[in-house]
């Protein structure tokens, strides 16, 4: 995640930043495989693999947006293929909440998107990429939405002091 | 339904409305139903509750009575100091609030439900304490500690003082001013508290028993056994109640209900809008991080709180990252029962149980779950054995 938190230097254009979960059995083997298929997809996301889709806490989304993330992808297996036989229908109702809870704190929910990848589907995985990417474009930078606490301006606070500067 | 009054004229006399919930704990206590009863008994004036694990009949007796300025919350209590009510039976006396705070409790194995006796009392909504006294001086122009009782009826807010004077201000005319209820009350749904064994109140008793009986929903079997013991032992005489007072109840139910819409579209209409989100920091970054409103909160329960953690929320930055409040706010506001304890609690005065209800408000639109109605509705996101099925 800490890539993610490279900003990005102002005088470059922004490009979005995409931060994909990939449940190690289905969707990470996906992306391998289009990989090894020499499929061309955009190359903005930042792959990280989880165990299982069921892996998922969904303050790790919510940490992702802080961390400068534009859209958070969630991959998972097909429902009936997961490994741990339940773990993509407890990521599918964490899913269907935070699509809930992101509005109300005012994230854009499309935002966050869950798709299900299976291991074959290496074109499915290309596809979402691409189509990802756009609609990033489309939304534009997460800054817009968080203002002062987006990842870049929340460091550059003033108002910022230690437990130990105050005691001082 | 019934109109219920206790038998002795020194219970009837002490009690709000007959006495009847008095001399209902006093003999499950003599009974050997309950080991004790959680009853908030009054400290310095009535503008003070004090939360009290009463085991004898003289401790429950002095409790006699209701308040209104005292925001306790019975429910964490039970877990903090009675072990969860696991080996011990006891008796509560709960606002609505209250009830759903256990029934989450339970949900979450916090408090074993088996051996709590709810008994539920009408609640219109509570002052704080310290701004009521203000609120006395200023609008009704009397002594705070002239007072001897108030009570919340058909919109207005009565004071009765020592020597006998009745004074009365309409709870809007109040509100607007930033005073009356709890921030939280005026939000509140939920007047009846039907989730609890026995519903108890004043709402629907009319004719000759108006202002000197209690009307009494039985709600549940432990309710019924409650009732029974004290029929039984002669404590309380019921009559049933006419078809009348249960509509009046009902209607009064609905007239309230109203009143909160108004109320709730009101104050959620501050964070509406666009930049939601800066407009909710610019609350929550008053926030220095004493974790009041995780340590009052009926719903925290976990041994080890997510937010401690370094990679979540770095220790020592004022003020604390977003993670906090997000993840606060997410873990709580599923099930929260906007008890408001959080709010009271807040040091930096950050409207915590408005904004955590207001996003409660937006996920029942997709969970639709009422927080603390019945133990039947599953929590969201918990797990479910059909999931396979599907």
């Amino acid at each position: 995640m800490s890539q993610l938190e490279v900003t990005q230097s102002t005088e470059q254009k922004w490009e979005p930043r995409i931060l994909t979960f990939c449940c190690n059995w289905c969707s990470y083997a996906g992306a391998d495989g289009a990989g090894t298929a020499r499929m061309q997809y955009a190359p903005n996301a930042r792959v990280i693999r989880v165990m299982c889709s069921g892996r998922m806490n969904p303050a790790f989304i919510i940490k992702g947006f802080l961390s400068g993330a534009d859209i958070v992808m969630m991959l998972g297996c097909h429902f009936g293929d997961c490994h741990y036989l339940k773990g993509n229908y407890a990521c599918n109702a964490r899913m269907t909440l935070l699509k809930a809870y992101l509005p109300a704190i005012g994230i854009n929910p499309e935002r966050l998107y869950w798709a299900q990848i299976s291991a074959s589907e290496g074109i499915k995985f290309q596809e979402t990429m691409n189509k990802i990417v756009k609609k990033a474009r489309e939304l534009g930078p997460i800054a817009n939405e968080l203002g002062v606490h987006a990842h870049g301006a929340r460091q550059n606070r003033t108002v910022q002091a230690t437990v130990e500067d105050i005691c001082d | 339904m019934y109109y219920g009054r206790a038998t002795d004229q020194l219970t009837q006399e002490r009690g709000e409305c007959g006495g009847l919930i008095t001399a209902t704990l006093i003999s499950a206590l003599e009974q050997n139903l309950v080991d004790g009863a959680l009853i908030v008994k009054q400290g310095e004036s009535i503008y003070d509750g004090i939360p009290f694990f009463a085991t004898t009949k003289e401790e429950i007796a002095e409790a006699a009575g209701s308040l209104h300025c005292a925001p306790t919350l019975s429910a964490k209590a039970i877990k903090n100091y009675l072990g969860g009510a696991r080996d011990t039976r006891i008796a509560v006396t709960c606002k609505p609030c209250d009830a759903r705070a256990i029934i989450e409790m339970a949900k979450r194995n916090q408090i074993n439900l088996d051996n709590v006796y709810m008994v539920g009392v009408n609640c219109g909504g509570t002052m704080p304490p310290v701004p009521a006294r203000e609120m006395i001086r200023q609008f009704y122009e009397i002594d705070p500690d002239d007072v001897v009782k108030e009570e919340i009826a058909k919109g207005k807010l009565i004071v009765l003082t020592k020597d006998g004077q009745h004074k009365e201000v309409s709870i809007d005319s109040l509100e607007e001013e930033g005073y009356g209820r709890r921030k939280n009350c005026q939000r509140c749904e939920f007047f009846i508290p039907r989730m609890a064994d026995i519903a108890c109140g004043n709402w629907g008793v009319i004719g000759p028993d108006a202002g000197e009986a209690t009307f009494v929903e039985v709600l549940t079997d432990k309710g019924q056994k409650l009732i029974d013991t004290a029929k039984a032992a002669g404590a309380i005489t019921l009559t049933n109640a006419p078809p009348e007072g249960i509509a009046l109840r009902e209607k009064l139910d609905g007239i309230m209900v109203k009143m909160v819409r108004k109320s709730m579209a009101a104050q959620f209409a501050k964070f509406d809008g666009d930049n939601k989100f800066e407009k909710l920091f610019e609350q929550f970054d008053k926030c220095i991080l004493c974790r009041n409103c995780i340590i009052n909160c009926p719903i925290c329960y976990c041994e080890e709180c997510f937010t401690k953690k370094d990679f979540v929320v770095k220790k020592n930055v004022l003020p604390p990252e977003p993670m906090f409040h997000l993840t606060r706010l997410l873990h709580i506001a599923p099930s929260c029962v906007d008890c408001g304890q959080c709010e009271d609690g807040c040091p930096a005065e950050i409207p915590i149980s408005t904004i955590t209800h207001m996003v409660q408000t937006e996920l029942q639109k997709t969970t639709g779950y009422v927080p603390g109605r019945s133990m039947d509705d599953p929590i969201p996101l918990a797990y479910r054995d059909d999931w396979l099925e599907v």
